[in-house]
């Protein structure tokens, strides 16, 4: 069973008074490698550093976006800017690379010419965003951006693909790239573009769900726009969990709000009843309040994405994050 | 008509006027009691415990890819491929996830198979595993559906028995996933031990998990399982053993199923507009007597009003 969120890891995020950032300048980089080989594994990388970095930067961001649109006023500073910049640039190379005509299986082959197009540019990319003391991390970096768009021989995406964008954030983060005040934008503003350029990914090569658990899983592809969306949506007067299935709503207020931007997505490829193809979202729109809401995919996502053997498998850990124990880790999520 | 079949040793203890009861029920996607359940998965064991590693099927069969829990989609399937027994079936694994109705599914294939053990052949997938289907959604229907996991230990032990693969008149070889490094004839797959639950790798990982690729060798899976084999190793596998082609699923196809190596390997899937959302359609593969191959797709069936997911949920464990 799923832990409660009391328990979740001592300290605020990467970023905390009780965690200066990395010095990029003496630190020794690594390029991430796969450390988790079967099931066995897995309480250990629970107890891991990397599982404390991450599950406190997914909670960080969580309270930085309370209450807040996504047009509202915070910080957006240059390296934001950039970053969304950056998937500008991804974006553009999908007209560059239609989808090719001939008969395949199920995914476009042209995924693999953008993928390769990502591997070859990605560390030029990162080094025109960062000042030059952050060089020396462009290669542990370039990897897990590499990992963020799909798997390229299986032309697929999922949870574990989005996760690693989110470990791209935290390393950021980590080496003080970015900082407390940016914590907004990263969700609001880079996470969204994110969002919006895997989606087109998604659709325009016809990427399989990667390891998706069909009616049983809450989206086939995105986990963290929902969990995240619902802390948006905390104390929101008109829009309550049980509006979030009428298209009134999503329609219009999705350009604003992460979780119902989430729900038209689905609603434009998803065929039927919603109640039918999406019913683990239908169960979350009968609960009370948006604050349920948002424990109950926190204590979700520990127990469906971070625990799960199939998922955390294909994670990689450089020097950033690591395999070690934390020194205060939190109560496994699931026995 | 039910008549004119044999009743194997394992309905002449408990009637095989029962087991058709329980067919017809799970037909009307009606699931079993857990009592019902595990009378039938001990018929089932006792039978499938004398298959062969290798099953041989006399052709004319029809073969079939995943399903995936979505049962009214297997009923139009047999709408459309006809009701077994009058039709020979062979599926090819992969019963249970991701679909509302893996429990039903499952029930209905293995009553299916101990009614007409000699009609109906089932394989295993890699989704009849304890590892996988505890992860991608048998494991909670069966907590929903009946409120503690024995259904799902039972029928797990099942898979155990499951044969991995089939071979239709010795020449069209059937499995669920693909081929394997560590096996060169179908004598190695004979000499597996395989009645245990699916090992994380070597040769029964393999079959259940590897994927044709448009390249030559080996390559490991990214699936993280199985691995990746080029149409040389097809073409040698299918000339050693003599094979006309390989048939195998466990992956979706846009169109029902696609040749793929030269014509040495098909894939077919059998599960239409897989999780409400790929919009592919399913097929199955016609074999006559004569060996002659015909693919038939389908689409999703038509739904009637209250149809295609179950009526109530309990409260999300999470909420």
């Amino acid at each position: 069973m799923a832990d409660s969120v009391s328990a979740a890891p001592d300290g605020p995020g990467p970023t905390s008074p009780k965690h200066k950032p990395i010095d990029p300048t003496t630190h020794t980089f690594s390029r991430p490698q796969k450390q988790i080989s079967g099931p066995d594994d897995v309480p250990a990388w629970e107890k891991s550093e990397a599982y404390q970095d991450l599950l406190g930067f997914i909670l960080t961001l969580n309270e930085a976006v309370k209450d807040k649109k996504i047009s509202d006023n915070y910080p957006v500073s240059p390296v934001i800017q950039k970053l969304v910049e950056m998937l500008d640039e991804l974006d553009k190379w999908l007209e560059e690379i239609p989808p090719i005509e001939q008969p395949q299986r199920f995914g476009n082959k042209a995924f693999r010419d953008w993928y390769a197009r990502l591997t070859e540019r990605v560390e030029e990319l990162l080094k025109n965003i960062l000042d030059e003391k952050f060089h020396s991390a462009v290669e542990e970096l370039a990897v897990y951006v590499t990992e963020s768009f799909g798997n390229s021989t299986r032309i697929d995406y999922g949870t574990g693909h989005e996760l690693a964008f989110v470990a791209f954030l935290c390393c950021l983060c980590k080496i003080g790239v970015l900082t407390e005040e940016d914590y907004p934008a990263i969700c609001l503003k880079v996470f969204d573009r994110y969002l919006y350029l895997a989606r087109k990914l998604q659709m325009t090569y016809r990427m399989e769900p990667a390891g998706s658990h069909g009616v049983w899983s809450l989206d086939d592809y995105q986990f963290l726009p929902f969990l995240w969306g619902s802390a948006q949506l905390l104390n929101h007067k008109r829009i309550l969990p049980k509006s979030f299935v009428k298209p009134d709503i999503f329609e219009h207020f999705a350009k604003d709000y992460l979780f119902l931007a989430g729900i038209k997505h689905i609603n434009q490829v998803k065929t039927g009843p919603f109640a039918e193809h999406s019913n683990q979202l239908w169960n979350v729109s009968g609960v009370a309040n948006w604050g349920k809401v948002n424990t109950g995919l926190i204590k979700m996502y520990r127990a469906e994405v971070l625990a799960k053997f199939p998922i955390i498998q294909h994670f990689l850990f450089g020097s950033l994050l690591t395999m070690k124990p934390a020194e205060n880790p939190s109560s496994p999520s699931s026995s | 008509m039910a008549s004119s079949y044999p009743m194997t040793s394992a309905e002449q203890k408990a009637g095989r006027g029962e087991l058709e009861g329980w067919i017809e029920q799970l037909m009307e996607c009606q699931k079993l009691t857990e009592a019902q359940v595990k009378v039938l998965c001990d018929k089932a064991k006792e039978i499938l415990v004398n298959e062969s590693n290798v099953r041989e099927v006399r052709s004319p069969v029809t073969v079939c890819g995943d399903i995936h829990g979505q049962m009214y989609d297997l009923l139009e399937l047999f709408r459309i491929g006809g009701q077994p027994p009058d039709t020979n079936y062979l599926f090819m694994g992969d019963y249970v996830d991701r679909g509302y109705y893996s429990v039903e599914v499952i029930s209905l294939l293995v009553a299916l198979k101990v009614r007409y053990p000699d009609r109906v052949t089932i394989l295993r997938g890699n989704h009849e595993t304890r590892m996988t289907s505890q992860v991608y959604g048998f494991y909670d229907e069966v907590m929903c559906k009946y409120g503690n996991p024995n259904v799902w230990k039972m029928f797990t032990e099942v898979f155990d028995y499951l044969p991995v693969t089939g071979l239709v008149d010795g020449k069209v070889f059937c499995l669920h996933g693909g081929l394997s490094p560590s096996i060169d004839s179908l004598d190695h797959i004979r000499a597996i031990d395989r009645i245990q639950e699916a090992p994380i790798e070597g040769p029964m990982n393999d079959l259940l998990w590897s994927d044709p690729e448009d390249m030559m060798g080996w390559r490991p899976s990214p699936r993280g399982a199985g691995h990746l084999f080029g149409a040389d190793i097809s073409e040698a596998f299918n000339h050693t053993n003599n094979l006309s082609f390989v048939a195998r699923a466990h992956q979706p196809v846009h169109d029902g199923y696609q040749w793929c190596h030269n014509k040495q390997v098909v894939t077919t899937f059998s599960a239409p507009n897989y999780m409400y959302r790929l919009g592919n359609s399913a097929a199955i593969l016609q074999i006559d007597e004569a060996m002659h191959s015909t693919f038939i797709r389908f689409d999703a069936a038509p739904r009637k009003p209250n149809e295609g997911r179950p009526h109530s949920f309990p409260d999300h464990m999470y909420f």
